[in-house]
């Protein structure tokens, strides 16, 4: 069971690389959604070695916020798409312009 | 045993197909699978109800949510010429891999402790009364949480008017005026 700690840590750990240096918004959101199931998968172990059913709640309250996290992080993309014709960061200056 | 490696090889194998694949449309569909075997790890943990709300949920809806998004944003048009800088790439693969190092060395070293298995009552009913009673007011907060997401997406994504014809319809009424 120990092996899932480590599968845990490395799920995170790839989001965050992929978060990082992926170009596009869709690809970011995508590996955000990797990071929160690494977070999901290590609540689910805490719960199982501790004991506590809260760590399981938690993960429950995890799936909520990440669906409302991409509803409006997908709406926001449709709406930049509308009016930039881009879905890229760097294509995106507006503070810096 | 032999089952928690094969999952394991499994959600790293999709996982690692979700960061480097050139396509978004594989990224999105290889984190779909990615679910899909982390559902099957939770079932495997013995967290039944989990398990069955990660395929509804983050498999069934938000995975498929992507790939719609992809289909109203044409992909196509922007190919994959893309630049890619190579400093940023290092920086950010360094970064990640002393964070990846700093969990391996707290995880190895509580390993003992983390993978003692105790859990007493497993059960739904457990986890209902528990959600129900001392945990009600989050729950409460989250589906209002839900009510203003589904709003916020609804205004955002809505299409606008055209400016220059906000402008006309302006100008109109303070013709009438």
């Amino acid at each position: 069971m120990s092996i899932y700690y480590y599968l845990a840590a490395f799920l995170f750990c790839l989001g965050l690389l992929g978060t990082i240096f992926k170009k596009d918004l869709i690809s970011m959101l995508l590996c955000l959604e990797l990071m929160m199931g690494g977070v999901a998968l290590l609540f689910i172990l805490f719960s199982k070695s501790t004991g506590f059913l809260d760590a399981q709640l938690m993960v429950i309250f995890t799936m909520i916020i990440s669906a409302c996290e991409v509803a409006v992080g997908l709406s926001l993309i449709i709406a930049l798409y509308r009016k930039k014709q881009t879905i890229y960061t760097d294509d995106i200056k507006i503070i810096t312009e | 045993m032999v089952a928690d490696v094969f999952l394991t090889i499994l959600t790293v194998a999709f996982a690692l197909m979700v960061v480097f694949s050139k396509k978004t449309v594989v990224s999105a569909f290889a984190l779909l699978m990615t679910l899909l075997s982390l559902a099957m790890i939770f079932f495997q943990l013995g967290t039944v109800f989990l398990s069955a709300v990660q395929v509804l949920v983050n498999a069934g809806a938000i995975a498929i949510l992507f790939v719609f998004v992809m289909m109203l944003i044409n992909l196509e048009q922007f190919g994959n010429n893309r630049e890619k800088s190579k400093v940023k790439l290092v920086i950010s693969t360094f970064t990640v891999l002393v964070v990846l190092g700093v969990f391996a060395l707290v995880i190895n070293n509580n390993i003992d402790s983390l993978s003692v298995v105790n859990l007493t009552d497993n059960s739904m009913k457990a986890l209902f009364d528990k959600l129900f009673n001392s945990y009600f007011l989050p729950f409460e907060m989250a589906t209002v949480l839900l009510l203003a997401a589904i709003v916020a997406s609804v205004v955002i994504a809505t299409h606008e008017k055209d400016e220059s014809i906000e402008q006309m319809e302006i100008l109109k009424a303070e013709e009438k005026l």
